[in-house]
């Protein structure tokens, strides 16, 4: 058994490195890895049914994480873990997490490959900058979906007409509305006590986070926070700091990992290999109870490319067949609200995560990046995607074709991608309703998806 | 007199990369045997073979060869090929460091001969860093390496850096471009302040400013006065150019 404080006593005296040298190591560990096991990414086998691949990228994964560590920026000391170490905190980890409370409770379970039971639906806007008088219809417009188990925030450009800036006194006034709105958001939503799966999207520094958990602000006991690896399988005291709080505070966590294909780790298999990998830390370092994953492309800022789509069902096979971890794939498109692409490209994301043995956490659109661009309308279009993979059984042979269709439809666009509408002109702000136009939009995605195999009726 | 001939290959890409630079120079020495080419120096840089780098580095003093020249048109060539090919992801970024690494240790290499250039022969200098509050600086790194790649000087601060350090630093070195990076939204709202803390000291025409990072974009970065962005390393790049040559009122691509 490995314990909080050994991890801390890891950080302060383990082996030094540079940390260029660790990111080197990184790659090249994960390249030989690649060899060793022969992975191969096959653009024709997007969603693979390969079990034995899936079996040694996590075999690769594991691995790295042995060989490679986890690197510590404020010691400039590299963590090793013994397999023991691993096997032990596998075979303890949490198999369910709820959140909310009374009839807004959900909890989210273990998954198998190809699991007839509907994926745990998160939903948020992933922190997507909007006007501050905008804030609460747009997470508003998350919450009141029927699917949705529990929600987070959008990123309000000011807090009472003021910046939020990082490290100052207004970062922690932005903290404590931040959980004040969100909680006035559901409330709107007629679902007063779901689940806030990450109360803190505005505030970076742990001070400003811890301020603003309390009960008098609208955070519930089980509503939680995000700790996420700063890199690839790296640290820093910042982060185990919030998890010192929450071991103490008894909030939910889950880890936070977005490692970047064509970054430090190299190709699609590399980066399939260290996205395992930082399961483990997120398991041994953080303690989460669940995961949350989003690799993206490092060119196009999104996981809904052919190479991404492998990555993200190859790396949940392989933790669903070998780990009864609660994992997830946040939804990273390119297009933005209300354009035939952001469908597109979420429901293929949500067919892959589903049938691929995870949960799904919807959506950031248009790259997450352009302000006023996200709506709950995405949310329901992947959180549907995802609920028919599941009903209608669909296999991973199945989903495979399905979404090398669907793939079609769109990754031509990925140089430019459209922008799509802003919030207040795809949703009617009086009613937080998505317009007519935005739905009949949906219809005509629906019906063309239909032809693709996936039987809309199934949601009736 | 045995002519050193800076040759091309066989490769037909590395022939067009190297027109494009115009390289078809041929240097002279006297007592010398051996040839060097741009080619052999853009190769090694591809390949990140520091080694390789660091020899054909010597031999171009040695042979009393422009040790500019073997930067533009040899090493520096040879970055911009890998990252043409990071762009399309046929190589990525373990491949792009190793680049950066090799040519890095062929610039040391050449480095002292290069100060009695009255041009000094850099585009420009840059500070760059992630701002204030933000640890994340991956994408901070790749545009670092690609403008040391296309000639410019670089002084890297590191990540979470602040306003006024970005400031101290270009007043100390006298820097041309003020380049900051954000990953988050919550560390964003520090990048006004570079254009209003430059105005208030009274300095902001001596300064070009950049900003970049996955939340930022072009027509935020102009509202807040910068007079750059990139979308991308090759953008940042474009623009750091661009921006130069108007600074300059000279050519310097």
């Amino acid at each position: 058994m490995i314990g909080f404080w050994d991890i801390l006593d890891r950080s302060e005296n383990s082996s030094l490195i540079k940390e260029k040298q660790f990111d080197q190591q990184l790659g090249r560990v994960a390249k030989q890895l690649v060899e060793k096991y022969e992975i191969k990414y096959d653009p024709k086998q997007v969603v693979p049914a390969d079990d034995n691949l899936a079996d040694r990228v996590y075999q690769a994964g594991l691995d790295l994480f042995l060989k490679i560590g986890v690197f510590c920026r404020d010691t400039g000391r590299v963590m090793k873990f013994t397999r023991e170490e691993v096997e032990w905190a596998l075979r303890y980890a949490p198999t369910t997490v709820t959140y909310g409370q009374g009839r807004d409770a959900a909890t989210m379970s273990y998954r198998s490959v190809e699991d007839m039971k509907p994926p745990f639906c998160l939903m948020t806007p992933v922190g997507t900058p909007v006007a501050e008088e905008r804030f609460v219809p747009m997470v508003q417009s998350y919450v009141q979906e029927p699917l949705a188990q529990t929600f987070s925030s959008a990123f309000s450009q000011t807090v009472h007409g003021r910046p939020i800036k990082s490290g100052t006194p207004q970062e922690v006034e932005a903290a404590i509305w931040n959980v004040i709105k969100l909680r006035e958001a559901a409330r709107a939503a007629g679902r007063p006590h779901i689940g806030i799966h990450n109360l803190i999207s505005n505030a970076e520094r742990t001070d400003a986070m811890l301020a603003a958990m309390q009960a008098e602000f609208g955070a519930q006991p089980n509503d939680g926070l995000c700790i996420a690896a700063i890199a690839e399988l790296k640290i820093d005291y910042e982060r185990l700091k919030k998890v010192v709080f929450l071991r103490h505070s008894g909030h939910n966590k889950y880890g936070l990992y977005g490692p970047l294909m064509g970054g430090y780790a190299g190709g699609p298999e590399a980066t399939a290999i260290v996205h395992v990998a930082h399961h483990f830390l997120g398991l041994l370092v953080f303690e989460v109870q669940w995961h949350c994953g989003f690799p993206l492309h490092i060119h196009y800022g999104c996981n809904t490319t052919r190479e991404l789509l492998w990555l993200i069902s190859i790396t949940a096979q392989a933790l669903s067949r070998h780990t009864h971890l609660l994992i997830t794939a946040n939804t990273f498109a390119a297009a933005g609200p209300c354009t035939e692409m952001v469908a597109y490209e979420i429901i293929c994301n949500a067919l892959t995560t589903t049938v691929s043995g995870a949960d799904i956490d919807l959506a950031a659109v248009a790259r997450n990046r352009h302000p006023e661009r996200a709506s709950g309308m995405e949310a329901r279009m992947g959180a549907e995607a995802g609920h028919l993979a599941a009903r209608q059984r669909i296999t991973r042979e199945q989903a495979n074709e399905m979404v090398k269709q669907i793939l079609i439809q769109y990754e031509h666009k990925f140089g430019d991608p459209p922008l799509g509408k802003r919030f207040d002109e795809c949703y009617d702000l009086d009613t937080i309703q998505p317009t007519q136009e935005y739905l009949d939009l949906y219809e005509q995605i629906k019906e063309k998806l239909t032809k693709f195999e996936l039987d809309y009726s199934l949601l009736l | 007199m045995v002519k050193i001939l800076l040759k091309f290959g066989s490769n037909d890409k590395y022939r067009r990369n190297l027109r494009a630079m115009k390289g078809n120079a041929t240097v002279v020495k006297k007592n010398e045997t051996m040839s060097l080419s741009f080619e052999k120096m853009a190769d090694a840089t591809v390949k990140g073979d520091e080694k390789e780098c660091v020899s054909l580095a010597q031999k171009t003093m040695t042979m009393g060869a422009d040790p500019f020249e073997a930067i533009q048109k040899g090493f520096a060539l040879g970055m911009r090929i890998i990252g043409g090919k990071f762009a399309k992801l046929e190589c990525f970024l373990p491949e792009v460091l190793l680049a950066a690494d090799a040519m890095n240790a062929a610039v040391e290499v050449l480095k002292p001969h290069l100060i009695q250039r009255t041009d000094g022969g850099s585009f420009g200098s840059v500070i760059i860093g992630t701002i204030h509050g933000d640890v994340h600086d991956l994408g901070k790194n790749i545009v670092k390496v690609m403008l040391e790649a296309s000639g410019f000087t670089l002084y890297d601060l590191g990540n979470d850096v602040s306003v006024h350090r970005f400031i101290e630093k270009a007043d100390e070195v006298g820097a041309d471009i003020i380049a900051a990076s954000a990953l988050m939204t919550t560390t964003m709202a520090h990048m006004p302040d570079i254009d209003r803390m430059l105005k208030e000291l009274g300095t902001r025409d001596k300064y070009l400013v950049m900003l970049g990072g996955a939340p930022v974009i072009a027509e935020w970065a102009r509202e807040i006065g910068a007079d750059g962005y990139g979308e991308d390393a090759a953008e940042a790049v474009e623009n750091a150019k661009e921006l130069m040559r108007k600074k300059k009122g000279a050519d310097v691509s």
